[in-house]
Parts: structure tokens; sequence; C-alpha cells
């Protein structure tokens, strides 16, 4: 994606921090002492009906709500298109559905989970609530599904539509966070977010949230930020992905001296950190990194956070304070985030973010 | 955006063949799959007839190449079937694949074996060789290892929108391409029977305990069925470039949302309405050039009356031929939109309109009538297939002959 380019009009994003309501610029960072970031969730009354909310289960809500949020926050009307990206969909409604059928063994089962279960359902709610009958797509690969998701929304506005919905969500419970411990994938010792990167060891914090934004080609008021590309790199070997930041760079006309601060996915796991140590040192040595993922947990659509956070530095041009103390020389103005990010060192993505 | 998009290459294993061939020949003859689940482990299991691909999983295992590889699911190895039924029909070499995408579509990944140590897994006290399929339940985990399994490399994604999957799995790879992001995309689903979804569906009472009965007065629900299509799609220049034999074009499409109800559409058929006109505007051909319509379809109560409807607000008093074929392979879900795509080029290239098996007597709700015969050296150009989803998802596609 190099033409491309498209303005985020509004966003919103539901996570572990204060993101939601509330001052995030100034606020302390919320920290956990096990490995398991839970999302914040808002009050949701203020988006969702009583009656419906009584039915929807907890990733519904939280993506249901991000995604008007967002809307709202845009001062645009309704999206034309919706497209989201999410790993494992309603986690607890596929769990639940199994369990049920257990439990009941095949009878007289409840729809409901199984039909919230299905990966598509918060788009298929979401459209049913702005009543936007025009495209709409649900991809589900790992770290690739967000990234996916904004690709297909700059392909729409590419072909002409006015807007997008494009966001992410995921969610995560015991049950899974019990299932992930017995593959590796968080620390063996209860670490906490604030500690994940000092105790060099494997696995990481396991985190959840949902991210929404409203793309478009114009430059709306209330526009927070650009994005003027994005390059997806699926299993790279160390020297294609050497090769690749230059390359995507150049494609956009820049320099690696021209990055003001990059965005770094490292979740504190030894076995997968080195990538973003070894491709930094050797082109953006000197430029200020800040980490991202010991805001939100590691999760397959964390890049979606890392999008909605640079977006945030670039419209309030400053760090938040829980991130001063990663980078101290951060330029004045801030013109130009670069963001890398992978998934379990599989789904590797360099997003660019511009100064709306 | 000048690229037009062609299908060179397909590949498809379903309950009526173990390829395109076989399933051909099943269709010519009329034979349908349908009868009780011999691999599930269900109390519906002499109930509830499916649409079963008849080998086991250690069968398919073989088939695809790949026997004794911990974590391939059964998901995984009806994909790589039909995936390398694909690429060898295209007459691509491994030297192709670095440069090609993958889409793939899938509603439940790796559930069917999942399901079956899924206590296991959340058991602290269990140990065994299940934990090689702890990560094999999202839907991306089937797509990794087709991808890794077969080298295509250049860009990949995995869609899951219910029943329209795989339609909008084609779809996203036909704008990667026309974008110039990709020459060459290899697009589908695979979807393997699980327990997860026969009680999902017979839950939601959508299921029928008889053969099911597309577009008829009498008809009860869907039958679920399993299977894995994928077609290879190529941009114009990238056809000519390599030589390659095309075997339809796919000429429109269209993804639009009912915004009606989580589960069921719109009575008036807006969604299919709109998704079937827009594809046909977007193919520049007219009503009155499509020959036949592959309609979703499931002998649901409401997808029959909706889509009845639809077709009747799109064609008028000229409704086109039309039929479904899921009484032959059930409801593939993810799967479906690829394989009834290959059956549209199918009809394409053997001239022909395949019957709409379990027909007898018209619905009330919509004055159609589908096809029942078997048509030969009828001259199809243009075939719409329709695919409709939970969540108001529906996709349309519209398949041409190449000239």
């Amino acid at each position: 994606m190099n033409k491309h380019r498209c303005y985020i009009q509004g966003s919103a994003a539901i996570s572990a921090q204060h993101t939601f309501d509330g001052d995030f610029f100034s606020a302390p960072m919320v920290t956990t002492s096990t490995n398991n970031l839970v999302a914040a969730e808002p009050d949701y009354k203020a988006f969702i009906p009583p009656n419906s909310l009584r039915r929807m289960s907890r990733m519904l809500k939280m993506g249901l709500t991000a995604a008007l949020k967002a809307v709202q926050n845009s001062g645009q009307p309704a999206p034309q298109v919706i497209v989201t990206g999410t790993g494992k969909g309603s986690l607890s409604d596929t769990e639940k559905f199994i369990r049920d059928i257990e439990q009941y063994q095949e009878r007289a089962l409840n729809p409901t989970p199984f039909i919230q279960s299905t990966y598509n359902s918060v788009n298929g709610l979401i459209a049913l609530q702005q009543q936007s009958t025009g495209y709409n797509n649900t991809f589900v690969h790992r770290g690739f599904s967000f990234e996916n998701a904004l690709l297909d929304s700059m392909l729409q506005l590419h072909e002409g539509v006015g807007n997008t919905l494009t966001g992410a969500f995921e969610e995560m419970t015991d049950e899974h966070f019990y299932i992930k411990s017995r593959i590796g994938f968080w620390k063996d010792t209860p670490t906490g977010n604030a500690a994940m990167f000092d105790h060099n060891t494997s696995g990481s914090i396991s985190g959840e949230g949902a991210t929404f934004f409203m793309l478009g080609t114009e430059r709306t008021p209330n526009a927070e930020a650009c994005v003027t590309g994005m390059k997806m790199l699926y299993k790279p070997s160390a020297e294609a992905l050497n090769k690749a930041l230059p390359v995507f760079l150049e494609q956009h006309g820049l320099k690696p001296t021209d990055i003001d601060l990059v965005i770094t996915g490292r979740n504190g796991d030894i076995n997968t950190d080195h990538y973003y140590r070894v491709l930094l040192s050797a082109h953006c040595p000197a430029t200020p990194e800040v980490p991202f993922k010991q805001l939100c947990g590691e999760h397959d659509t964390a890049g979606a956070f890392a999008v909605w956070l640079g977006a945030q530095i670039l419209k309030h041009q400053q760090l938040p304070d829980m991130l001063q103390s990663y980078a101290t020389n951060v330029p004045d103005p801030i013109r130009r985030i670069l963001i890398y990010n992978h998934f379990i060192g599989e789904q590797h993505t360099f997003f660019l973010l511009e100064q709306a | 955006m000048a690229e037009r998009v062609f299908i060179t290459g397909m590949g498809l294993i379903t309950a009526i063949g173990d390829n395109v061939m076989e399933n051909l020949r099943s269709l010519r003859l009329q034979q349908s799959a349908l009868g009780p689940t011999r691999h599930i482990d269900t109390i519906h299991k002499d109930i509830l007839p499916v649409a079963e691909v008849r080998h086991s999983t250690e069968q398919l295992a073989v088939m695809a190449g790949a026997p004794g590889v911990q974590g391939y699911t059964r998901t995984t190895l009806l994909g790589l079937i039909a995936m390398k039924e694909a690429l060898q029909s295209a007459g691509l070499t491994e030297a192709d694949l670095p440069a090609a995408g993958f889409v793939n579509a899938s509603t439940v990944g790796g559930m069917c074996d999942t399901e079956k140590v899924y206590f296991d897994i959340i058991n602290p006290d269990k140990q065994g060789e299940f934990l090689d399929y702890i990560d094999t339940l999202d839907c991306a985990d089937c797509t990794q290892r087709i991808a890794d399994e077969t080298g295509i490399g250049a860009h990949i994604a995995t869609i899951s929108t219910a029943c329209s999957s795989s339609a909008n799995a084609l779809m996203y790879g036909a704008r990667l391409i026309k974008h110039g992001q990709l020459d060459l995309a290899i697009c589908g689903g695979t979807e393997a029977l699980t327990r997860f979804t026969i009680n999902g569906f017979n839950s939601l009472k959508n299921i029928d305990k008889q053969h099911c009965k597309p577009f008829d007065r009498d008809r009860n629900g869907l039958n679920l069925g399993e299977g894995a299509a994928y077609l290879v799609l190529e941009s114009e220049s990238q056809v000519k470039r390599r030589g390659a034999r095309v075997l339809a074009e796919l000429s429109g499409y269209c993804n639009a949302n009912e915004a009606f109800h989580p589960t069921a559409p719109s009575p008036e058929g807006d969604g299919a309405y709109n998704a079937m006109k827009q594809a046909l505007a977007m193919s520049g051909r007219t009503i009155g050039e499509v020959q036949y319509v592959n309609v979703h379809g499931t002998a649901t109560l409401n997808n029959d009356a909706s889509e009845g409807k639809a077709l009747l607000r799109l064609f008028g008093d000229k409704v086109p031929m039309f039929s479904s074929t899921k009484p032959f392979t059930g409801h593939t879900l993810a799967a479906a939109g690829a394989i009834e795509a290959i059956f549209s080029v199918l009809a394409i290239r053997e001239q022909m309109v395949f019957p709409n098996l379990n027909f007898s007597e018209k619905m009330e709700e919509a004055d159609v009538t589908p096809e029942t015969r078997l048509l030969e050296q009828f001259p199809v150009q243009n075939v719409i297939s329709n695919s409709f989803g939970f969540g108001g998802n529906n996709a349309s596609l519209v398949i041409s002959r190449y000239e």
C-alpha cells in the first residue's frame, strides 16, 4: 500500500488502560501483578439499550461499544463499510457452547452462544445498529486479522466509498489463558505488565480489547492522523525482514531518519523480541522507540491498539505520561510514526502514520 | 482497476467426490451423498443426515500427502487436498507460489479435532498428544498450514463471515488483484463437520431430518456438509505472461449487508437482491444474459422464501434457470461459496444446468420453480452464484464464459 493514504477521522479503544474515557495522557499506567491484563470495560448503558445488553456476551458488548464510540468521535454519519479483524471472536460464547453440548448431552441447547460465537456476529450487530447495508467483512487471521481489515478498508476507500468503520476486538477468558499457558504463551511466574520487559524469560503477558476507527479520504475536523502505509510479512526470514524495512520506507519516499518515533510490539518474550532489536539497531539506531504491549497485553489484534496509540500521539503531539520513561529524545513536532509489530514471530507488520 | 480477473485453476473435495471430475460425475448421475455421519460422535447420528466426505481423517492425510503429521486437522487436510488439485489444475509450479496470495475461509477452524480433546486440554491432570492440537482451534491454523505446506507466501488472510465466507474470500482475492497488490491469488474455503456446528444449527431448529428440499413448499431446513474448494485467480496480464489456460472470468461480485436481523434474512430479500443486482451491474451483463443462478438455497424456511423473492424482484417474470446444489453436497458453510463457484464454472464449461434435487411443489411465499432436470448442451454464458450468511452477510458472484 503506497499510493493510498487515509485519515483516521475518529477512533475509540477499550483496553486495560483508561483509553475509552478518562485522561489517557496524564493517567498512571494501570498495572496488574498477574500475567493477564484485563480490559477496563466502560459503562455500556450509554451505548446499548438494557434489553439488548442482557442478551449480549462480553465480546459483543465491547466490540459494539467501541465501534459506536468511534463513529461518534468522528462526527461523521453512519459508516458505509464495516470491516473488522479478530483472532478468536467471542471466546466465551465458543467455550460456553462446547460446555453446553457436553453438559446437556446435545439436548435442548440454547442457540444464543452458538450465534454469538460466529466470528462476524459483532459486524452484524454494528451493521444492524448503524443500518449500514454496504460491504461488510471479518478477517480472522491471528496477527493479520486487523491488518487485513485495514488493507481491505483502504482498498474500499480507493474504490470510492466515503468512509469505513474499521476495527478489531479480542477477548481473553480464564479457560483460554490456561490453554495457552500449556504451550508457553505466558510467563511462568506472575510478572505483571510493569515488569514484563525486565525478566528475560520466555512468554509474555496476555491482553484483550476493542479498537475501532472511522477511516476516510477526507481530512475532517476531528481527524487524528493519517495512515499512509502498511506492509505485512508472513514468517519472513531474518534476511527478508531486514531488506523489507528500507524498501517499505523508500516506497513511501522516506529514509529511516524521517521517522520521528518507532512504536514496537516488544512483549518481553526472549524468544521473539530479538526481531525488534535487530531490525531497529540496523536501520533506525537513533530513533526514539516506545513499546506498547505493557499497556494492552499480547493478543492477536494488538496491532490495532498500536495504531490507535500512534494516532493519539500524533494528534496530541506528545507521549502519554505512562510512556515518558521509555523515550526522552522525542522530536518536536512528531510528524511521522513507524509501528513495527509481530505476533508470536509469525505475522510481522509495519504501519506508517503521519500527522493529519 | 483495469485488470480483469480470470479463473485459471480449481480443486475441490466434497461428499460427492474427491476432486473436480468426481464431483462433476456425481452431479451428472444426480447422486446425492446425504446420509448418517460415520466420523462424528453425536446423538444425532442416525437422525440428522449430513453430507460427509467418506474418508477417515487418517485416509485424508494419506491423500493430502501428509500421513502421520501431528496437528493437521480434518479442516487442514480437506483444504490441502483441494489446494493441491487447484495448483495442479492451474499448472502452477513451486516457483510461482512465493508470489501467490492465499485467501482462505473457515467458520470454526479446527473445531472438528479440538472438540474431541477439549476437556483434556482444559484439564491440568491430562497430558498427551492432544497438546499438538491446542492451537488448531482458530481459523488461521488451517490457512497457515496449507500455505506452509505449499509455499504460498506473498499474502495470507482468513475470512469468516459465516455461510458467505469463501465467496468473500474470492472477492477479496479479486480486489487485491485489481488493485495491483497481487497477480495471483488462490481463494476459497475449507470446512469439516463438527459436533459444534451440528448442534448449533440443530439448536436453531434449522436442520431437516429428511434430505433437504430447497425451494419446495414442504422444505424444512438444511443438511450440513463438509468439504473444501479453491479457485486460482489471476490478472489478465499474468495470464498472458504465463500463458495460462483460462477456465472462466470472475466478472462481477458484491458483498452487501442486510442490517435486518442477526440470523434471519429480510422477508423481501433485500440483501440478496442488492448483492445480485450490484454484482451483475459490475459484470456489465444484463439480466437477460444470465442463463443460470446457483442459488444459496439452503432449504430453510426463511432463506428460500427471501431468496425467491429477491429473484422475482431482480428478474421479474424472466427468472432464469436456477437450482440449489446443496442436496448433493450439503451446506458446507465456509466452503459453500467456493464449491458452488466451481460448479458455476462447470456449468459454463460443460454447458450444463444441475438439477435441484428433492423438489416437488412450489412454495407459497414466492412464485418461482427451480430446475429439477439435468440439462446438457444448454448454452450457459453467465452464472450468478449466491452465498448468504448470519450477520446479514450477503454475497453474490458473477462467473462468465471467457471470450
